[in-house]
């Protein structure tokens, strides 16, 4: 095992994820391709198999240490695939090929080592990255575009605290279309109050109610957009804790709620499995009731969860840059992005 | 904002200090065994919380500064650097060995001459968990300290309600804050329990605003300018950060220092392991997530209803009786043991029917069948109880300590271990029975007020408070002298000049020296061997003073000050000559140094029926006979 292969670069990654200086998805999406462009264009390897040890081993060390950070083990193990891939290709450009019977028998019998080496492998993978990195730029102005076809004038359309991508998305329609947004305010962090503020400067009408008030509102409410920490593999979400009971209020009064999220968000785990320490996640309960209060703490226990897991079922659509996805359709998206030995590096 | 922290990163690397060591006795029998940096907090070593906190808080450096177990710690360190730990890949960990060092002030001492410290610095007390972001922090205190290039030390408190687990009641603090949180009176109650506190009327008057607090704790973290190495190295008596704030508030003008304050809200946590019942809020604190993102590592343990912790390969035979409790690993428990609010160490064994509440079992410890171990009993590191035993508030450990008491000894390899300190410094033990675990979360309050009213009975004799630290001392330093000035035959003048000089550097006030001196030469005379040349002895030890008492008893109130001290030391002294009382105060008033009509006056103020009215009473009585006599001569 590489080990002892350079780990500074994920390592400077991990702490300024920790230390909050990379905040949104976004930006630790960016860094990530970076790093990855960084580690196939500077390090030493000799063949695909090395390249994509190294990468697994910058994998093991983000899960370890954020165990509860997706984006940057999801674009990890997509650029995984995307090596494999290439591989294959060059070596089908070298004229090797493979016969209809190794078609048939290749994945079943023997795996590929990859550990021939290609000149050109570098560069056919760098153009990818590059290819990739303006997949991720756009993504977000590529989900925004659709907003006119689910956005229509006069809806009321219902959201959940802050996600930069959802305050795209509602901006994008507001350009042509006049509707009014609720925004629940998301206790305890309470940055739906952010959000409101943002979406009222660009001049929709919004309305601010706390999270107790969104089963009253729900009745009125044409849609639910909402974006999401990330995707789990059956189609459920991993959310900021207080989504799940706007998505049951949502389903009591059939309210189609979509799910924006960006294909890294994507996780081949599933709920309940290796991860289900991580996903009970408690955040100091300062927040909910203060460390001042006083002997009172001295007798309760207060649980500050972090996130909620919504079930599949509540979930009416997803909306990617490629367009919209119903969550039983999610299996087949993950098998697109990652290779199936790779969902799994622990 | 990300560009700020980079300029303060650019400018120098943000360092910070950890002294491992506590130098108290708090964490015997244990400590003697493990140092406190590697006690497990719900098995973690409590080093590696702090150093996640420090890497978490922005910190590239730490120097970690220890005085004892050094091997232990040092490989410990080296091992966690070796196996990634999360805190080695974004700070450089150094440890720094100096086993020459005695107490906190030492290490900064010997810091200091190192000179490896280049700009501000985070200093943190041993024990020190925490989720503060420093660098916000440590950026605010550069900017106060380009303001004001006084600065030495901004102290991080948090806000914390009155009667909380996690506030220490030894630490106390109550903190006075002018409008740019400079701190102008600070004081740490402790165990002095005076009821009412002064503050100096300059404070207010000097700022136009000032606010109070006394709904804070003391984290323990402070943020440094590197003035204050110097400044432990110039004043060698301060020996903790209590003494240094204390001596830099006292000595402001001269000192030309300040200390500023910072007080983090909402869910800033910080908090130390200063003894045993800190030990317990902390790990409970720990447990419910306050100290979030620090958490207890989900992988290694195993959580388990009733608030039961538990690590790696323990085997439990039956967990309905054990509640809130944290066990280690590799621990054995046989079947019917009751285990209630206690922490039990790794690789112990504990066997049927034992039963454990509110105590501290060590690592490799055996605890053979039906013992009872209660109210805040620490068993040391690899004792072993093979018989029954009732073991309660009680220290034990497996090696024979020096002069040993049979009585002490438990078993092979079992010994009582006796609460050091003097034995008639009440608060002293009062504090150790406070630092131990909880007995009732609700109930020691009440028990608390108890015993300080039990200990103010016995303390009370001459202001409504117990005497403050400063006046004791000073009255030691005052007997210390007065012995020597007679053994030594001095002259008396110097004696005066010399306590004097001692009562300007305990600050206490006139009368307070008064009642001090004339108490001290009347201990002096309780050491004179008894025998029928006492009290000719008694006359000569007094009139070799007759300067001194001169000197200090010259109106009413001193007079009535001598006499209180006459009463201080006659009560507080059971096994006195009865007619030393008599005979102190004929020799006061005939030397003309008390008079009359003081003596009278004060004589009603006793209580009647005390025994030692029933000593004053002849006196005051041909007093007042002679008084009469000498009215109807005149008549």
């Amino acid at each position: 095992m590489p080990q002892n292969a350079n780990l500074s670069d994920v390592i400077t990654l991990i702490s300024d994820i920790k230390h909050g200086k990379v905040f949104s998805s976004y930006e630790i999406a960016l860094r990530t391709e970076n790093l990855l462009e960084k580690v196939i264009s500077e390090e030493k390897w000799a063949n695909a198999k090395e390249l994509m040890q190294q990468i697994k081993g910058k994998i093991q060390q983000v899960t370890q240490s954020l165990p509860l950070e997706t984006t940057a083990t999801n674009i990890m193990r997509h650029i995984l695939k995307v090596i494999r891939e290439e591989c294959d290709q060059v070596s089908k450009k070298k004229g090797e090929g493979q016969s209809l019977h190794q078609l048939v028998t290749a994945d079943q019998s023997e795996e590929r080592d990859y550990s021939e080496s290609h000149g050109d492998l570098k560069n056919c993978l760098l153009d990818h990255l590059t290819e990739y990195k303006v997949e991720l730029e756009t993504s977000t102005e590529n989900i925004a575009a659709q907003a006119l076809e689910h956005i229509h004038t006069k809806e009321i359309i219902l959201t959940v605290g802050k996600s930069n991508t959802v305050e795209k998305f509602l901006k994008h329609a507001a350009g042509q279309r006049s509707f009014q947004v609720i925004v629940v305010e998301a206790g305890p962090l309470y940055h739906g109050h952010k959000m409101a503020a943002s979406l009222a400067l660009s001049g929709i009408q919004t309305t601010v109610i706390p999270d107790s008030g969104v089963f009253a509102m729900m009745s009125r409410v044409n849609k639910v957009i909402i974006g999401t920490h990330s995707v789990m593999a059956d189609g459920g979400l991993r959310a900021a804790s207080g989504v799940h009971g706007v998505a049951l209020a949502a389903k009591h009064y059939s309210v189609p709620v979509m799910v924006l999220a960006h294909m890294y968000k994507l996780t081949p785990s599933y709920v309940c499995s290796h991860e289900k320490d991580t996903f009970k996640m408690c955040a100091s309960p300062a927040n909910i009731i203060p460390y001042s209060t006083g002997p009172l703490l001295n007798k309760i226990n207060v649980y500050n969860p972090i996130f909620d897991y919504v079930p599949p079922e509540l979930v009416t659509l997803f909306i990617s840059h490629q367009g919209g996805n119903a969550p039983s359709y999610v299996y087949r998206l993950l098998s697109e992005l990652y290779h199936p030995d790779d969902y799994e590096l622990y | 904002m990300s560009v700020k922290t980079k300029e303060v990163l650019k400018d120098d690397i943000v360092q910070a200090v950890v002294v491992a060591d506590t130098f108290g006795d708090e964490f015997l029998p244990i400590s003697s065994d493990i140092p406190l940096a590697l006690f497990p907090l719900i098995n973690k070593p409590l080093i590696d919380y702090t150093l996640e906190f420090l890497s978490f808080g922005g910190i590239e450096e730490t120097f970690l500064f220890c005085c004892s177990h050094t091997e232990a710690i040092k490989s410990h360190i080296n091992q966690g650097i070796k196996d990634g730990a999360e805190w080695s890949l974004t700070m450089k960990v150094n440890v720094i060995v100096s086993e020459s060092c005695h107490s906190f002030g030492d290490c900064l001492r010997d810091l200091d001459r190192k000179g490896i410290l280049r700009g501000s610095f985070v200093l943190l007390e041993p024990g020190t968990l925490s989720n503060i972001k420093l660098l916000p922090i440590i950026r605010k205190h550069n900017e106060i300290a380009n303001k004001d290039k006084g600065a030495a030390m901004t102290l991080i408190f948090q806000e914390s309600g009155i009667g909380q687990m996690g506030r220490d009641p030894n630490e106390e603090a109550v903190v006075a804050v002018n409008s740019s949180n400079r701190i102008l009176f600070h004081r740490k109650m402790g165990q002095s329990r005076e009821r009412k506190i002064e503050f100096p009327l300059e404070i207010f008057l000097d700022n136009s605003s000032v606010s109070l607090h006394h709904n804070l704790k003391d984290t323990h973290i402070a943020i440094c300018s590197p003035s204050v190495l110097p400044l432990f190295s110039d004043n060698f008596d301060f020996q903790t950060k209590d003494d240094f704030v204390k001596g830099l508030l006292m000595n402001e003008e001269i000192l030309g220092s300040t200390v500023y304050c910072h007080i983090t809200k909402g869910n800033n946590y910080g908090g130390a392991v200063t003894d045993w019942r800190m030990y317990q809020a902390v790990s409970r604190e720990l447990q419910n997530k306050w100290i979030y993102p620090l958490q207890p590592s989900v992988l290694r343990n195993n959580i388990q209803k009733n608030g039961v912790i538990v690590g790696k390969g323990v085997h439990i035979k039956d967990n309905k009786k054990i509640i809130n409790s944290v066990i280690g690993d590799n621990v054995h428990i046989g079947e019917n043991v009751q285990i209630r609010d206690s922490f039990i160490f790794s690789n112990t064994k504990i066997n049927d029917g034992v039963i454990v509440t509110h105590s501290v079992i060590g690592p490799n410890c055996e605890i053979k069948s039906k013992t009872k171990i209660t109210v805040g009993s620490i068993i040391g590191k690899g004792v072993t109880l093979e018989k029954e035993h009732l073991i309660e508030d009680t220290l034990v450990q497996a090696t024979e300590p020096e002069n040993c008491d049979p009585k002490d000894k438990l078993d092979k390899k079992a010994f009582r271990l006796k609460v050091t300190g003097t034995e008639d410094d009440l608060g002293k033990i009062l504090s150790k029975k406070l630092s131990r675990l909880h007995i009732e979360d609700n109930r020691p309050e009440e028990s608390d007020d108890d015993a300080f009213s039990d200990s103010e009975d016995e303390e009370l004799s001459y202001t409504q408070s117990p005497v403050p630290d400063d006046t004791k001392l000073f009255f030691t330093e005052v007997i210390d002298s007065l012995t020597r000035g007679f053994e030594d035959e001095l002259r008396c003048e110097h004696l005066i000049l010399e306590i004097n000089s001692s009562r300007y550097a305990y600050n206490v006030t006139v009368r307070e020296v008064n009642f001090n001196v004339i108490k001290a030469i009347l201990h002096m005379s309780l050491r004179l061997s008894t025998g029928p040349q006492y009290f000719s002895q008694f006359v000569r030890l007094l009139s070799y003073f007759a300067p001194v008492l001169k000197n200090y008893i010259r109106n009413d109130d001193a007079m009535l000050d001598t006499l209180q001290a006459v009463e201080d030391v006659a009560i507080s002294n059971e096994n006195v000559n009865e007619k030393w009382v008599m005979f102190v105060l004929k020799w006061f008033y005939d030397k003309d140094y008390i008079s009359e009509d003081v003596i009278l006056e004060w004589s009603k103020t006793l209580d009647a029926k005390s025994r030692f009215y029933a000593q004053v009473k002849p006196f005051t009585d041909w007093l007042e006979e002679a008084e009469e006599a000498s009215s109807s001569d005149e008549d």
